[in-house]
């Protein structure tokens, strides 16, 4: 499904991503992790044809994605329908006046008569909770509500990729534990989802396996998540965790804390 | 967990529409443009071309008024060679982007005065292209060889209030916070238009509104963040003006020029 | 609408600019009985919001595309001093750091973009709004309050353009600055703003103060109970307007005669005696009252300026093909 050859890429001088090589397939469930900074952002980005590699490809679909390409309306269109992307920072996502209408944008955009939109639009609601929120503003919605708002409007484009930048920053405990199931479930009815994350503890839940970034923008491992997350070393090895990092039976602590032994 | 609903686990089928929304295309273009220029200027670690910025600016805006105020082709012809001649002391990509909007205003303003010249006044087309490339490049020069935050601190040796200064400090740092929050908006709005928009104009206001109430909430933010660190109304710019002996040159330079104004001006 | 230099006078430029100064100085005044002392460092936010707004690009008929200013829009927003203060500072901004619009024009354009434009706009959209107190009449006093503000502001410009030809001329009668007298600078400044960047303006203002008003209506600046004084409003126009009055007394309008239009241009048929049709750029190397010896040396050290300027763009992107990524520009 989506496939990068030697990709790298430098803007005014500085590189962010530097020889990134993997292949997901259809259907997978993906974490990128790494520490800020190791360039996960840029590559969500690319892979969303935002930009453009400096050098090396991308395939979507077998199909390489070039800044030509892209110039193609129809073309364009279509790609971006097929990959979801919701961002890090949900509020700058959102630039409709009402709930409703940021979910119908979408569908509304694709043709779709207004009783088929009417029932997209429900069936989100209905899926993420926000029934109640139908006729509010995106704007004045707290941090979890945006989120929830912005995940509604790019799954009501029936993406077969949907992306997360960072999704459980700002949210409390609650909506995390709901994101993660969620978010399982939709790679369960046949999504292929790919999530950047530092959050250790949702990575094993939500994804098979995980692409680990290092500081240098480079790729330091491709493992199964389990493997990855038993490496601890290499974890510390990319400043990704720090000394006091280790695992209590199946959880990761990210934070120092006080043992009784 | 809700039940997935029949379309969402479907693979859709879709054959998009063209749709004529260049304007969004063009508006992240040209918000990428503006911030890397800023992020650019702020990177670098010292100024270019030695001099002090507040002579840099001082002498910048002295080139444009003699080259304003003369009507002698000779004495523009001397300073286009003078400012030519600091541009080509710059590094390329500097060079590129300074050329870039000054050739465009000068071809601009050839356009505009052609009709006047074939009627006769070869006066406008000989002189103002060449005054506007001249004064354009001696702008984007000042502005591609020193670093922003330099040249509105030089502003207190003009006497600019430290309030004025501050302000205009803050406008750069937001305009960069801001417009960085507009293109993820942008983005967002390119992403999900994935057919025809029966409402560009709706979709533009939504942009500009939010980004007008963003501004909104991060200037009530900034100012509790400012109460909260004891600011009571009253900003002090630190002055760190030394005087170098590449000013003392500089200075001297441009009384030559000065002095070749003034001798022109007599010679008419 | 951003006048470069070179196209005014610069005794025409002190002149906007020493109208500016108690503008300014009224305005400040103003915000900071609305805002305390303390709150005066958030004209910084506006002001970047006004700069913003002027970059984004409107969609237009047939797929392309026009910038707006924005001015009524931050004024109804804002109020009309803040945003002559914060409209101010953008172009101060655009002038010294972007290189876009002039130094010395400055006060200029600001007086036609951080002054007219949202003091017209403004006073326009009050006066409307005051007595057509419906949804529909605010609808309405939008409409018409950033039209004008941009029609009036580019018929200020216009009008600077325009009296450079009759002010200042040489011993020849030739135009020293902008050539176009007011027949052909009003024309030709306001027509295209009557016609595309009027209902641009329009559709992006009233977009905006109506996704606002949806969303927080809280934010937009409540006026007060008392009515404005549409005598004000009257005289502001008037003002603006009068050096229309003054043209129409000479010429009527459309029906310009070719001898008219040379003399609109500030042609006057004594220059083309001395002259040989146009000028070109240095012929021969030598340039005019220098001794030869001179023109010379001058013309070879632009020349080699010249040759390192085009090496080092030549090696420049060379670089490019290996480093820049596409999406660059």
């Amino acid at each position: 499904m989506i496939e990068l050859q030697n990709v790298s890429y430098a803007y005014e001088g500085s590189t962010a991503l530097d020889g990134i090589d993997f292949k997901i397939e259809k259907g997978e469930s993906v974490c990128l992790l790494g520490p800020n900074g190791s360039g996960k952002s840029t590559l969500l980005k690319l892979i969303n044809g935002l930009i453009f590699a400096s050098s090396g490809s991308y395939l979507f679909d077998g199909e390489e994605i070039t800044q030509k390409k892209l110039k193609d309306v129809k073309f364009s269109k279509h790609f971006h329908q097929r990959l979801g992307f919701v961002f890090q920072d949900s509020e700058a996502q959102l630039f409709c006046s009402n709930v409703y209408d940021e979910i119908a944008f979408g569908p509304r955009q694709m043709g779709m008569d207004e009783e088929t939109v009417e029932k997209r639009v429900d069936d989100c609601l209905a899926l993420l909770h926000l029934e109640s929120f139908k006729s509010r503003q995106p704007y004045h919605l707290s941090g979890g509500e945006k989120k929830k708002v912005a995940i509604a409007a790019t799954l009501a484009l029936n993406p077969d990729v949907l992306i997360l930048d960072e999704p459980m920053n700002g949210l409390d405990p609650r909506t995390e534990r709901w994101l993660a199931a969620f978010i399982i479930e939709l790679n369960r009815a046949g999504k292929t989802v790919i999530t950047s994350t530092h959050n250790l503890e949702l990575v094993q839940e939500i994804s098979h396996r995980a692409i680990l970034f290092d500081e240098t923008h480079h790729i330091a491992a491709d493992l199964p998540t389990e493997k990855l997350l038993e490496n601890i070393d290499l974890l510390k090895k990319v400043n990704l965790v720090d000394e006091y990092y280790h695992v209590h039976e199946d959880h990761g602590h990210e934070l120092f804390h006080i043992h009784n032994y | 967990m809700e039940a997935m609903p029949e379309w969402l686990t479907a693979a859709e089928v879709y054959d998009p529409p063209t749709d004529k929304d260049r304007f969004i295309d063009k508006s992240i273009l040209s918000f990428i443009g503006l911030i890397s220029k800023i992020k650019q200027q702020s990177g670098r670690e010292h100024d270019r071309l030695w001099v002090s910025p507040v002579f840099k600016l001082a002498f910048t805006i002295l080139y444009i008024v003699l080259v304003s105020s003369t009507r002698e082709f000779t004495f523009v012809y001397i300073m286009l060679t003078y400012i030519v001649l600091v541009l080509a002391a710059l590094p390329a990509p500097d060079i590129r982007k300074c050329l870039r909007g000054a050739l465009i205003a000068t071809v601009f303003t050839y356009i505009i005065l052609l009709p006047s010249a074939l009627h006769g006044n070869s006066y406008s087309i000989t002189m103002i292209p060449v005054k506007v490339f001249a004064s354009i490049t001696a702008v984007n020069i000042l502005s591609y060889s020193t670093r922003w935050d330099h040249i509105i601190a030089s502003l207190k040796r003009f006497h600019f209030p430290d309030m004025f200064i501050f302000v205009f400090d803050i406008t750069i740092k937001y305009i960069v916070m801001l417009g960085e929050f507009a293109l993820q908006m942008l983005y967002a709005l390119k992403l999900r238009s994935v057919g025809h928009n029966k409402s560009k104009y709706g979709s533009i206001g939504g942009v500009g509104g939010t980004l007008f109430l963003k501004s909104r909430a991060m200037s009530e933010e900034m100012y509790s963040a400012m109460e909260c660190r004891g600011f009571t109304g009253e900003y002090h710019v630190t002055d760190k003006f030394k005087f170098s002996v590449y000013d003392g040159v500089y200075c001297a330079l441009n009384a030559g020029f000065i002095w070749m104004f003034v001798y022109f001006q007599n010679l008419a | 609408m951003h006048i470069p230099d070179n196209y005014l006078s610069p005794s025409t430029c002190a002149v906007m600019a020493a109208v500016m100064v108690p503008v300014w100085a009224v305005a400040i005044k103003k915000v900071k009985k609305e805002v305390t002392k303390t709150k005066m460092p958030q004209l910084g936010i506006f002001a970047a919001l006004s700069f913003l707004m002027m970059m984004f690009n409107v969609p237009l008929p047939g797929g392309t595309t026009g910038h707006a200013v924005g001015g009524t829009l931050i004024a109804i927003l804002m109020g009309p001093s803040a945003a002559c203060i914060s409209v101010s500072v953008a172009l101060m901004v655009q002038a010294l750091l972007f290189g876009d619009g002039g130094i010395l024009s400055f006060g200029a354009n600001c007086f036609n973009m951080a002054f007219v434009l949202p003091f017209v706009g403004f006073y326009v959209y009050k006066f409307v709004k005051e007595r057509f107190a419906s949804k529909g009449g605010e609808t309405a006093a939008t409409i018409l309050g950033s039209y004008f503000g941009i029609v009036v502001a580019s018929l200020c410009a216009a009008v600077e353009f325009g009296i450079q030809p009759l002010l200042f001329t040489d011993a020849a009668g030739q135009a020293l600055y902008c050539p176009y007298g007011l027949g052909v600078s009003i024309p030709a400044m306001v027509i295209p703003h009557l016609a595309v960047a009027g209902p641009v303006e329009v559709l992006f203002t009233l977009l905006i103060v109506n996704f606002v008003k949806k969303v927080s209506p809280d934010m937009i600046e409540e006026a007060p109970a008392k009515k404005t004084k549409s005598i004000w409003g009257l005289v502001l126009a008037l003002i603006c307007l009068s050096p229309i009055g003054l043209l129409a007394s000479g010429t009527a309008w459309g029906e310009w005669g070719a001898d008219e239009l040379a003399g609109m241009t500030g042609y006057t048929p004594g220059g083309m005696k001395n002259e040989m049709g146009l000028k070109i750029l240095i012929p021969d190397y030598s340039v005019s009252g220098m001794p030869e010896v001179m023109g010379y040396i001058v013309s070879a050290v632009l020349g080699v300026a010249i040759l390192v300027i085009v090496f080092k763009l030549i090696g420049n992107v060379k670089k490019d093909d290996v480093g820049v990524p596409a999406q660059a520009k």
